[in-house]
């Protein structure tokens, strides 16, 4: 008998203690505990599909194109007569589109060498935190570009001697609201380079990051490392490419504005050709100019 | 010992009418227009969490800002980015009390005004709206419609695209709710 009652006193004690959370909770509680797991993804790692000249993660999402104008004025080194590159200008064009959110195809055209370049960029993996942790971005860029140039006899006998190929891994992380880093392997093939001594393929390390000056404005750098075992013996001096540049954002345009020791703004041209230097002044001024369509419904 | 048991048995029905006090979902849509004639500015979210008590007529929402979906991918970056801050400010949420009478025992359609909390970029502000809530035994829907200022919530909007985003800003919530079995 003295179990029975002990046995019940503590059902009926479970019961109370069921009950009290039920009735004390209210609704503000209820919709913490029923809130879907938040997972919350990165966006907006860098402002621009690039960081200045280079590729960065970023991708027009599905159904939104990219008209991309990219200019890039002459060295200032060249002087007065020159007025300090202003008077020379190269241009890319390029049309960019989101075939799916991961999925983004683009072709452009380039005053420089007269390159007509065609690329495509994969998203591999997202950066998100919560219940699903991932701490980088990872996305994969392929690109060809084809000389245009009727200078070079050996390009003219042989179309495929006019092209070279990009593969470019983007590994991106937005640290904070302000700050993002990329690290950018490269590998690129040229079927034809100027001289003999010229590497057709070529191995680099890109290096680029954004820092959030205001909500609309960034401040980017982007180095890449150019691996030249033989650069000594080469009879042209190459150098690694750096830029700094300043990103404006007004709607549905982004402007940005930069410093670049580069002419060309395609891989094979800036990582393989770069014939400025910061240190003899062999700078551009430069600006990128980037509007957004929507095709979606 | 008799008296033990049907404690027991009081005490379970006790606990199972308190859960059926309380109707919920997880998918209710919440839309909103700031367009003009300048812009088109339409998102949608249909990941809205809500709750009603029918017993102490009160409701709550609460909605990841990053769930709303807008046409331009663009504008879904700007919203999330510059507009409402979402890595700092993730969620909106609404609490309110039902004022007016309403019998849910009716099973038809009645408008009622809620007073509540509206909470979103940080900012806390009293809201007042009219609802159209239909009571039912296993479901009750409900539609209501808002109109907020962004300044009211500390919302920034540089003078450039002043003229591109409506002053006011229309909320409309479409909700059907379920018994909540906890």
């Amino acid at each position: 008998m003295k179990n029975n009652l002990l046995t019940s006193a503590f059902i009926l004690g479970m019961i109370v203690l069921y009950s009290i959370p039920a009735k004390s909770q209210d609704l503000d509680a209820l919709l913490e505990k029923e809130s879907k797991p938040l997972t919350t993804y990165a966006t907006a790692t860098f402002k621009s599909t690039r960081i200045v000249n280079g590729h960065s993660v970023e991708r027009m999402k599905k159904k939104q194109l990219e008209f991309r104008v990219s200019h890039r004025f002459g060295e200032l080194n060249t002087g007065s007569y020159n007025f300090w590159g202003i008077d020379q200008g190269t241009i890319h064009l390029a049309l960019e589109y989101g075939l799916t959110d991961w999925l983004e195809i683009g072709i452009g055209r380039s005053t420089y060498e007269k390159t007509a370049d065609a690329f495509a960029k994969v998203s591999i993996l997202r950066q998100s935190a919560g219940e699903k942790n991932m701490p980088i971005q990872l996305s994969y860029l392929s690109s060809t570009e084809i000389i245009g140039l009727n200078t070079n006899p050996a390009m003219q006998q042989n179309f495929s001697s006019r092209m070279s190929f990009v593969n470019q891994i983007l590994i991106a992380r937005k640290f904070n609201e302000s700050l993002s880093l990329q690290l950018t392997p490269t590998y690129i093939h040229r079927n034809l380079v100027p001289t003999e001594l010229d590497r057709n393929d070529l191995f680099a390390l890109g290096i680029g990051g954004r820092y959030k000056i205001t909500k609309r404005m960034a401040f980017n750098v982007e180095y890449f490392y150019v691996y030249r075992d033989n650069a000594i013996t080469l009879p042209v001096t190459y150098y690694n490419p750096l830029s700094v540049g300043i990103d404006i954002e007004t709607g549905g345009h982004v402007f940005q504005i930069m410093l670049t020791n580069s002419t060309a703004m395609r891989e094979g041209g800036f990582i393989g050709k770069t014939t400025g230097g910061w240190s003899n002044a062999g700078i551009h001024l430069g600006f990128n100019i980037s509007r957004v369509f929507s095709f979606n419904k | 010992m008799n008296k033990l048991i049907l404690l027991f048995a009081f005490a379970l029905v006790f606990v199972n009418a308190g859960a059926q006090n309380r109707f919920f979902t997880k998918d209710a849509k919440i839309n909103f227009n700031s367009s003009t004639p300048l812009e088109d500015i339409i998102a949608e979210s249909n990941q809205a969490t809500t709750f009603i008590d029918i017993e102490k007529n009160e409701v709550a929402f609460s909605v990841l800002t990053t769930s709303f979906k807008f046409r331009r991918a663009l504008m879904e970056e700007h919203f999330n980015e510059n507009y409402m801050e979402s890595a700092k400010f993730p969620k909106a949420k609404f609490t309110g009390k039902i004022v007016s009478p309403i019998d849910w025992k009716s099973e038809k359609a009645v408008v009622v005004d809620v007073n509540g909390e509206l909470t979103m970029h940080g900012a806390t502000k009293q809201v007042t709206l009219k609802a159209m809530i239909t009571p039912g035994k296993t479901k009750v829907t409900a539609t209501a419609e808002l109109k907020v200022t962004p300044e009211d919530f500390k919302i920034a909007i540089p003078s450039a695209v002043r003229d591109k985003i409506a002053k006011e800003v229309t909320i409309k919530i479409d909700a059907v709710y379920a018994p909540y079995q906890q």
